[in-house]
């Protein structure tokens, strides 16, 4: 071969190959690296396990690949300190490079991540954190909530309360943004509906170690029925103490569905029995894919899969479907975005999708009852209240 | 609404209440800040592993009564190996590395819990004996919270007679007012003190099974109650017995009243109040005699 | 033999020299390690004034600097004062609240000093967790980093925001070597050592404690006012007392008393705790035993060590 066709040839072979490179959508044995940045110690541990365990079940449910990647999940502790969580976003944006981000659990971390994410364009998908301003006044086209908004849950309770005759409630409520944010959602609905609101107090979020001054007062103002969120440990004193103090032989209590989560329904004992919840997941929804989740979960990790473990689960399969339309490229992270509005899907919460307007999930919201059942606590459900969609609220996408 | 005296007798509970359990946890920490001029912030970690051993145990054997017993024994035994592995070594350092090194514990404790017993919220049933409610001036009150009450007035009782009345108490009353001369009449001051650690982890560790019915049990449990007992050491006074109990009073209704009165500055009032006694008063408000400076 | 003054000073021009080959190595994120590292030795410095030169063990160190934090986000986003001026009035916000509460704390000593300082710290914590003017919980985003675009930088970019705030940390460094090197610097070591003596010279040692307690609030301020446009958010978070317990364990890391000891800690706590959380969810476990060994056993810390090779070098010499 001549000089000349040996430069010739190896210039044809190195276009072809580039033309290759250039039509084949993606480095296709690459997998999808996935940030997740959730707290793993601290007083919200237990929730990012659940999330990680649903995410985990959800990517082997409906990948364990899409268009011949695999997902690898990197996952950071959040510590749910905003500016750890933030440098840990930035480690798995600059170091790690991942294609997408999923977290956090709580608000405040999710507030310090939202520029971020917003300057870098790398879509964040929130599996919790349930600020109203996330996917309102603060909105972006890079933050993307699987979970709920905290107006989202509490709003559909007022008008419903007042229609079942409890036309004067007391509200508490944990003294941080959420607690005030759900409070004023309800607010907002139930007076419009025309129910009275004779009390309202807020409980420091720390260091409330007992609910027993508050609930003398509640006694005293004689409403007919509380409206409460507490979450964790404060939601199992609040509810065992609202037995203790005898209020529930006169005041029906209502309240987030948190109140009594399946997580710990089980620790409040009978005082737990006859408390009407709202929120977006309870595990005795009746549909097939809840069914086939709460089996595979149960299967897999042995216990009942909770609001938190659904939230994972739900973030993984939108992930899922959003790059098979892709055809798994996460180069172009606008059209990833694009397509997770494209989605839409029976979950184990009802029909989902996600709200071009504001980024926010657009979800059914469940009012459910307990009663004891045959092993434990059971969270019956009693209405729903379909595709709850938040207004724009100042978000212009 | 304050006016009316049922509402404020069943507040007036409520705070007693907060102030036992209070009391039942500071107490120890007091002494101990007292005689070896030493704040163990640990001591709520100690706590937590009552709540936490106190569990165990009623799942294990069905019976509150049995975990009541047992599991302040076995915190002071973790305390007991603290001591003798920590402690001891320590005694000579300066306050910030005891401060420090038990700041490192509150960790290694908070893990080990999680590690233990998982992430989880729990709650411990109260007995059945105490689990129903009784009438107190027409209002429903818990039984449970008469019998925590109770149960701080008869530890405070018990110990008030024992630092008096026995030879142990003495000790440690010598130990308080003047280590060195204590030491050099030759009274064993070092196992007095030891023996009044250990009880003084017992008495934390009955806090946390006490509290189990009242307060949730959760890992981190012990960071938010070990700043109220600060408070309160510091309040009362380092090292007093009538000290511990004053200030777990105070702290226990301001607290309370806090929360009904001016829930907004409840928390920041607390802080206020020890800042305030620390520069007014700061040997507390029941200070202990001390010999030497 | 070297004198320890000087060591010390060649200590930290390797330090720099260390910092600044890493600066020129990193990525994007080792910048930011860096810009950490630095923010943290700032505050770490602050606190060794206090905790490692006078004895003061104050566990509410953090509130001057999340006061820092607050005051420069409040300053630039509500009153839209410039990032330097938002700075600049964090520093003085810093001096003059710690100026306030130093004028009680400091003549308490001992635990009474940690108490009262620990109540201090987490009484404003309660306070701006609450408060809906700062953003309560949810904390303030938006805060700006110093516009320099007319000279053709930015500071948006993190290897330049890192090397500023390592130019800063340089600054603290020759500022608080100054101090403590001072007839001021060295009454403060006295009175550390034997209070009673200095007082009974005639002395006013607590307003030489309340000098001091300024000067460390007004530097805790300034790494708060770094953070703060570093972070582009704040949130109470920045005041808890277990930030000023990690502070102090980094300054005994370092090595107290030694300034450049607690940069030195700072760069290996950052580091380590970047490593050790993606090891185990129950770093939290292997931080505490670190802690408690440090505390322990590492004496006088890395500059202990790094001290120990000076007096070798001497006594080979002799």
């Amino acid at each position: 071969m001549t000089q000349f066709a040996r430069v010739t040839w190896n210039a044809v072979a190195l276009l072809a190959a580039l033309a290759v490179l250039a039509i084949s959508p993606s480095r296709a044995e690459e997998p999808v690296k996935i940030g997740v940045v959730l707290p793993y110690s601290g007083v919200y541990a237990s929730l990012g396990g659940e999330i990680t365990q649903g995410l985990e079940l959800g990517f082997e449910t409906y990948g364990p690949e899409v268009a011949g990647r695999a997902f690898e999940l990197i996952t950071e502790d959040s510590e749910v300190k905003p500016n750890i969580g933030l440098s840990k976003v930035k480690k798995l944006v600059f170091q790690d490079k991942v294609d997408l981000l999923v977290g956090p659990v709580a608000s405040n971390v999710a507030n310090a991540l939202r520029d971020f994410v917003h300057q870098q364009k790398v879509p964040l998908i929130i599996p919790n954190a349930g600020n109203n301003l996330l996917t309102g006044e603060r909105c972006s086209r890079w933050v993307i909530r699987t979970s709920f908004s905290n107006a989202q849950i509490t709003r559909g309770m007022g008008p419903w309360l007042v229609e079942k005759g409890y036309d004067s409630v007391y509200l508490i409520a944990a003294d941080y943004a959420a607690g005030h944010q759900m409070m004023d959602a309800f607010r907002e609905t139930y007076t419009a509906s025309g129910g009275s609101i004779i009390g309202e107090s807020f409980p420091a979020l720390r260091g409330t170690k007992d609910f027993g001054p508050f609930l003398a007062q509640i006694k005293a103002a004689e409403p007919k029925a509380v409206f409460a969120f507490f979450a964790g440990g404060q939601a199992i004193q609040f509810v065992k103490q609202f037995d203790e103090f005898g209020l529930k032989d006169t005041i029906k209590l209502t309240g987030a569905g948190w109140l009594t989560s399946p997580l710990y329904v089980d620790a409040q004992g009978p005082a737990a029995a006859g408390i009407l919840g709202i929120l977006n997941y309870v595990p005795g929804i009746d549909n097939q894919e809840n069914q086939a989740f709460q089996e595979a979960y149960q299967a897999k990790y042995g216990r009942v899969a909770s609001e938190f473990a659904v939230q994972g689960y739900d973030t993984a399969r939108l992930i899922v479907e959003a790059l098979s339309q892709t055809g798994g490229d996460t180069s172009d992270k606008d059209a990833v975005v694009a397509a997770m509005h494209d989605v839409s899907f029976d979950g184990p919460r009802g029909p989902l999708t996600i709200d071009p307007a504001t980024n926010n999930i657009v979800q059914d919201i469940h009012i459910f009852e307990t009663s004891p059942g045959d092993d434990g606590m059971a969270l019956n459900v009693i209405d729903t209240l379909s595709a709850m969609q938040d207004p724009p609220n100042g978000c212009t996408l | 609404m304050l006016l009316d005296p049922t509402f404020l007798a069943i507040q007036l509970l409520n705070g007693l209440q907060l102030a036992s359990l209070l009391f039942l946890l500071s107490v120890g920490l007091s002494v101990v800040f007292g005689l070896m001029n030493f704040i163990n912030l640990a001591h709520g970690t100690l706590y937590m592993l009552g709540a936490y051993i106190g569990l165990s145990l009623v799942r294990a054997t069905d019976s509150f009564w049995l975990a009541f017993a047992l599991a302040p024994l076995a915190v002071a035994a973790v305390g007991a190996v603290f001591h003798v592995v920590l402690l001891r070594r320590m005694q000579a350092a300066s306050p910030m590395r005891q401060v420090l090194a038990t700041f490192g514990l509150i960790f290694v404790g908070l893990d080990s819990v999680r590690y233990i017993w998982g992430d989880y919220s729990h709650a411990l049933a109260a007995p059945e004996l105490l689990a129903g409610s009784v009438q107190v001036l027409g209002q429903t009150y818990p039984t449970y919270r008469l019998f925590v009450i109770g149960l701080g007035i008869i530890v405070l009782l018990v110990l008030y007679f024992g630092l008096e009345r026995t030879r142990l108490g003495a000790i440690v009353r010598a130990g308080v007012d003047d280590r060195e001369t204590a030491t050099a009449i030759g009274l064993n001051v070092e196992r007095a003190f030891f023996l009044v650690f250990c009880f003084g982890c017992a008495l934390a560790g009955l806090a946390g099974v006490v509290a189990g019915p009242v307060l949730s049990i959760f890992p981190g449990m012990d960071i938010s109650i070990l700043i109220l007992a600060l408070i309160v050491v510091v309040v009362g006074g380092p090292g007093s017995l009538k000290g511990a109990a004053l200030g777990a009073l105070l702290v226990g209704m301001v607290e309370t009243f806090g929360q009904v009165i001016a829930p907004e500055y409840a928390s920041v009032v607390l802080y206020a109040l020890m800042a305030l006694v620390l520069v007014l008063r700061p040997g507390g408000l029941i200070p202990v005699s001390k010999a030497h400076g | 033999m070297m004198s320890r003054e000087t060591w010390r000073a060649g200590t930290a021009i390797l330090l720099l020299v260390a910092a600044l080959v890493s600066w020129v190595r990193a990525d994007y994120f080792g910048h930011e390690l860096l810009t950490q590292i630095a923010i943290l030795a700032i505050f770490a410095m602050s606190l060794d004034l206090l905790a490692g030169f006078t004895g003061m063990i104050s566990l509410g160190h953090a509130a001057f600097y999340g006061l820092g934090a607050y005051a420069t986000a409040a300053f630039n986003l509500m009153l839209e004062w410039s990032p330097w001026a938002a700075m600049a009035g964090a520093v003085v916000v810093g001096a003059v609240a710690a100026l306030i509460v130093g004028s009680f704390a400091v003549r308490l000593s001992g635990v009474f000093f940690i108490m009262v300082t620990l109540a201090v710290g987490e009484a404003l914590h309660a306070y701006l967790f609450k408060s809906r003017a700062f953003g309560g919980d949810d904390g303030l985003s938006g805060i700006a980093r110093p516009d320099t675009s007319s000279i053709g930088i930015s500071f948006d970019d993190p290897a330049v925001f890192s090397l500023v705030c390592v130019g800063f940390a340089c600054l603290i460094y020759a500022l608080l070597e100054l101090v403590v090197r001072s007839p001021f610097g060295r009454l403060l070591v006295a009175i550390h050592l034997n209070p009673s003596r200095v007082r009974a010279l005639g002395c006013p040692v607590s307003r030489y404690k309340l000098a001091a307690f300024t000067l460390a609030g007004a530097i805790a301020a300034l790494a708060g006012s770094l953070t703060a446009q570093h972070n582009a958010f704040i949130s109470p978070e920045l005041l808890t007392w277990t930030t000023s317990g990690e502070a102090l364990i980094v300054v005994i890391v370092g090595g107290l008393g030694s300034l450049v000891g607690a940069a030195a800690g700072a760069g290996v706590m950052v580091l380590a705790m970047h490593h050790l959380s993606g090891v185990t969810d129950y770093w939290m476990f292997f931080m505490g035993l670190f802690f408690v060994g440090v505390v322990l056993f590492a004496g006088n810390g890395i500059y202990g060590v790094i001290d120990a090779v000076r007096r070798r070098l001497g006594g080979a010499a002799h």
